[in-house]
């Protein structure tokens, strides 16, 4: 057994220990605001307190401006629990309540929390920087120190000590930019002459071994209990034979009087050996007003890994002697405790729903990749610039399933207004954008794919597809020339196009061009329950070197893919003018736009990963290169499905030399005669037909039976 | 410990119950063994009218620091400027220690995967969150290279399922099959029991952001 000699006797002699007889200076609070602070109060300010709004003069004062108070904000701190970093004091979601019950509720599971022993304050929140910055800082602190004052003279204190730590806070929210500027306090009341430390030591130095072991197993008992784990100032007594009591604070009468050791012991925040933390300052006010004043002994208790340490912990004696003037429950005393500076923290990328949504959809898309997709190229899909021609069922569609692949620059054209009988099937629209005769398709649709995610670089392009066999009267000559030279820079600007339209005859002139530009052209086309899904070949004109000067010969040697035009032998004319009123409807069952959509774009997914990209040879289902060469699986060129049979099959057709969108015939027409090739091939139904040989080559199919079926017609309907 | 799977090949999951009772046996364990850590914490969430269901709730572990030896941290100027409001009384401190990051790891039961889920987020002192590419910095070499080649672990940010904020996560997709894979054959028709389950869980996810678990956690249990 160690010395049985009293823990009086044991360190009141040693009078020549370091900060002996010094001011005893305290180691400030330091706080810590959790981000879900500031999450609770945006949702406060924003819905609850509506406060997102001018100022609000106050009766009397009109000048001042609009602020609200909360004063049943509550703050967590703990003992200290590393030898080198203090404990701070933590404002959390939890500190503000979202409405009173939901108060309750956390504050309940506050309790019996041994890290969150809750400690009462007030938040000011300003509105504007200006009356943030204008507050008198100077005698808030006052009016909160006062009453800590009050509690202690009231005997508050006794019942719930919490109070004696009572912070404040004052902020300034920046909704709009997610900033948050705030300044904290921790009011401690000057009641006298600085209390002077005749001793500051390690516990372990200095209690016994006895009294240290049962002082540990007392503090580790009252930590563990859910009813006193939060009660952050209590009183230590110790017998003579050595055995420890922690006790309450209201009991320190009876403690004082019955004879033993009697140290004031408190949870301290601070990892100093050389300082006791903040929250002595009150509690050494409030034991000189009403316990005792002249000398006291103290228990700075810190922990290590959850468990007491008395080699962390210190135990201290002091002198402090409050001045008359405090002891008048009327005095307002002089305070300290503002932290040294105002803090300001940005929350933009926790809070800002815009970035939240970015990361949200690319984290799903590297999670893809992640698990099963190891090639796939998210920054080709970022970056790929796609215009999809017509914003209807399969223009709608489209959109989002390429949002839905991480492709970010999306162009909607369109020259229609949304009707009544659109936001059912074409999934962009709602009842809304068919109100007061009906927005621009492509403008509403636009719109609505930034109003789903935000970051899409979107835009609506109004203007109507020139199409062969609707002929031009002649004032409008230049309108649909215009219209033509728009739409060869659209296609030009872009990197795919999807043709989407309702009508065969509107296709042509875009499949011409981006077989003029080399560019990548996605077909989807709809029959009452078939479709058809398919990639344009690469265009005549672009050739690699060993390949001969054959229009149907891929780049690659390979022949060269057809497009939606080749297996016609009937040139596109007016399919509209000349049905009757229900077939111009495009009725199709409701199903194949979303399937025909979908697959339009794996199918570009597929080919934007494909090493030979637009050039890259047709594949059909169980060929020799089958899915487990390429992650993606087969590329194929055309896939057609007939929803009665619940069936699809992939196809390959190449190039035909007398193709009328794709032949080199009509490209080089084309490109040699511009626009005025252009608007013959509008103006005579047979122009086309004449160019390419197609009139010759339906003479002589006439007498043969075509052992294929044209599907095409259908399509368009 | 054996549950209603064991009849058939054990599937890498873990039952609510089994999940509940690894986490007590956790809390317990990690108290004798750990040198260094914190203490881990069960905070229960309970489901209003479900009193079956005890596993929804996290347990948690925090305020793990990191000393940040790369960063310089800007002490602009105070828009208001400093005052003096000291006194005495008060010590003022220089400022150092600004550069500490501060961790805080929650084990979730995710009910969709059957699987804990680790959710941890890191800070600054002053509250300000770290970014993954901070996060990224302050991981161990090993820890970065499992990141970036191992198929078993992938770190995301997704909503925390209780405190309705981005954390990030190791999302758990694929736990159940490693988890089959880390015990092997003799796991085949046996399951581990909950406590053997969660500590070998923790060491490779603790391993993936950077936790070091204590050897003890696995001996002589
Ligand atoms: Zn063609």
């Amino acid at each position: 057994m160690a010395s049985s000699s009293s823990v009086v006797s044991s360190y009141s002699s040693s009078s020549s220990d370091k900060g002996s007889g010094r001011i005893l200076q305290f180691d400030p609070f330091q706080s810590l605001v959790d981000e879900g602070f500031w999450h609770r109060l945006s949702s406060l300010k924003l819905d609850s307190l509506g406060l997102d709004q001018s100022p609000i003069p106050l009766t009397g004062t009109p000048l001042l401006p609009s602020f609200f108070s909360l004063a049943f904000s509550v703050c967590f701190y703990a003992p200290c629990s590393h030898p080198k970093v203090s404990n701070r004091l933590t404002l959390l979601a939890e500190s503000l309540p979202s409405d009173f019950k939901e108060l309750q509720f956390s504050l309940e599971r506050a309790h019996g929390n041994r890290n969150r022993c809750p400690v009462p304050g007030t938040l000011y929140n300003m509105n504007t920087f200006e009356s943030f910055k204008a507050l008198d800082r100077d005698s808030l602190l006052k009016k909160e120190a006062k009453k800590i004052l009050d509690d202690i003279h009231s005997a508050k204190v006794e019942e719930d000590s919490a109070v004696l730590s009572r912070f404040f806070i004052i902020s300034f929210a920046d909704l709009k930019k997610w900033n948050f500027l705030h300044w904290l306090a921790f009011p401690a009341l000057v009641v006298g002459p600085p209390a002077v430390v005749l001793n500051l030591r390690p516990a372990r130095e200095v209690f016994n071994q006895g009294e240290a072991q049962s002082l540990s197993a007392a503090l580790n008992e009252w930590r563990n209990s859910s009813l006193t784990t939060g009660v952050l100032y209590f009183l230590v007594s110790i017998a003579s034979n050595s055995r420890a009591t922690i006790r309450q604070l209201k009991d320190w009468k009876a403690c004082q009087d019955d004879g033993q050791k009697l140290l004031f012991g408190f949870y301290d925040p601070s990892c100093r050996l050389d300082n006791p933390g903040w929250p002595l300052r009150n509690y050494l006010a409030f034991i000189s007003l009403r316990c005792q004043d002249g000398k006291i002994q103290f228990l700075c208790y810190r922990e290590k890994r959850g468990f007491a340490d008395m080699g962390l912990s210190l135990v201290g004696e002091a002198v402090i002697s409050p001045s008359k003037d405090c002891r008048d429950p009327q005095c307002v005393p002089k305070a300290v405790g503002w932290e040294p500076k105002p803090k300001s923290i940005n929350l933009a990328e926790s809070m800002n729903p815009e970035r939240l949504a970015v990361s949200a959809a690319d984290l799903n898309l590297k999670l893809m990749r992640w698990r099963t997709l190891p090639s796939l190229d998210l920054g080709t899909l970022s970056s790929v610039r796609c215009l999809l021609l017509g914003a209807g069922t399969l223009g709608c569609q489209v959109a989002r399933m390429l949002m839905a692949w991480g492709v970010r620059k999306i162009t909607l054209l369109d020259s229609g207004l949304v009707a009544m009988s659109n936001p059912v099937r074409q999934s962009l629209y709602t009842l809304d954008d068919c109100l007061d005769g009906g927005s621009l398709k492509a403008v509403a649709a636009a719109r609505t794919l930034k109003r789903i995610f935000p970051a899409v670089e979107a835009e609506g392009v109004t203007l109507s597809i020139p199409m062969p066999g609707h002929p031009v009267p002649t004032n409008e000559i230049s309108r649909v020339l215009e219209d033509c030279e728009r739409l060869r820079d659209l296609i030009a600007s872009h990197d795919v196009t999807f043709l989407l339209t309702d009508t065969r005859e509107s296709r042509w002139l875009p499949a011409l061009l981006c077989a003029s530009e080399n560019k990548i052209a996605i077909t989807a086309a709809l029959g009452f329950d078939s479709y058809l899904v398919m990639r344009h070949g690469a265009g005549p004109l672009y050739e690699s070197d060993q390949a001969n000067s054959l229009s149907t010969v891929d780049g690659n040697g390979g022949q060269r893919l057809g497009c939606y035009f080749c297996g016609d032998v009937v040139a596109p004319i007016d399919s509209t003018s000349n049905r009757t009123l229900d077939q111009q409807c495009t009725v199709t069952r409701p199903g194949l736009a979303p399937i025909a959509s979908a697959l339009a774009v794996e199918l570009l997914v597929g080919l934007l990963h494909h090493p030979n990209g637009i050039h890259a040879p047709g594949e059909i289902a169980n060929s020799i290169m089958s899915s487990s060469e390429q992650p993606f699986g087969i590329l194929p060129h055309q896939i057609r499905g007939l929803l009665p049979q619940y069936s699809q099959m992939t196809l390959i057709g190449h190039a035909s030399n007398s193709c009328t969108a794709c032949s080199t015939t009509v490209v080089s027409e084309f490109r040699r005669r511009g626009m005025e090739f252009i608007l013959q091939a509008i103006d005579h139904p047979t122009y086309l037909e004449d160019l390419t040989g197609l009139t010759e080559l339906i003479e002589s199919a006439n007498s043969f039976k075509l052992d294929w079926v044209d599907e095409t017609d259908d399509a368009d309907i | 410990m054996q549950s209603e799977t064991s009849a058939r090949q054990w599937d890498g999951t873990l039952s609510p119950n089994d999940f509940n009772s690894s986490v007590a046996a956790l809390c317990e364990r990690w108290k004798e063994v750990n040198d260094s850590l914190p203490q881990w914490l069960w905070v229960p969430f309970p489901v209003v009218g479900d009193s079956s269901c005890n596993a929804a709730g996290y347990l948690t572990m925090e305020n793990v620091y990191h000393q940040n030896a790369s960063e310089e941290v800007s002490h602009e100027e105070s828009i208001l400027g400093d005052e003096e409001l000291s006194d005495d009384a008060t010590l003022v401190q220089s400022c150092g220690k600004d550069d500490m990051h501060v961790y805080d790891y929650h084990i979730v039961y995710s009910f969709n995967f059957r699987v804990p889920v680790l959710y941890f987020r890191g800070y600054r002192l002053d509250g300000c969150p770290l970014k993954l590419e901070d996060i990224e910095k302050d991981l161990p070499a090993y820890s970065l290279k499992g990141l970036r080649e191992s198929k078993w672990t992938f770190m995301t940010q997704e909503d925390h399922p209780y405190l309705r904020r981005p954390w990030y996560t190791l999302h758990p997709c694929g736990t159940s099959d490693w988890m089959k894979v880390l015990f092997g054959s003799n796991a085949a028709n046996n399951q581990p029991r909950p406590l053997h389950y969660l500590s070998a869980w923790l060491s490779v996810v603790g391993q993936a952001v950077g936790l070091r678990i204590p050897l003890g956690l696995y001996k002589s249990q």
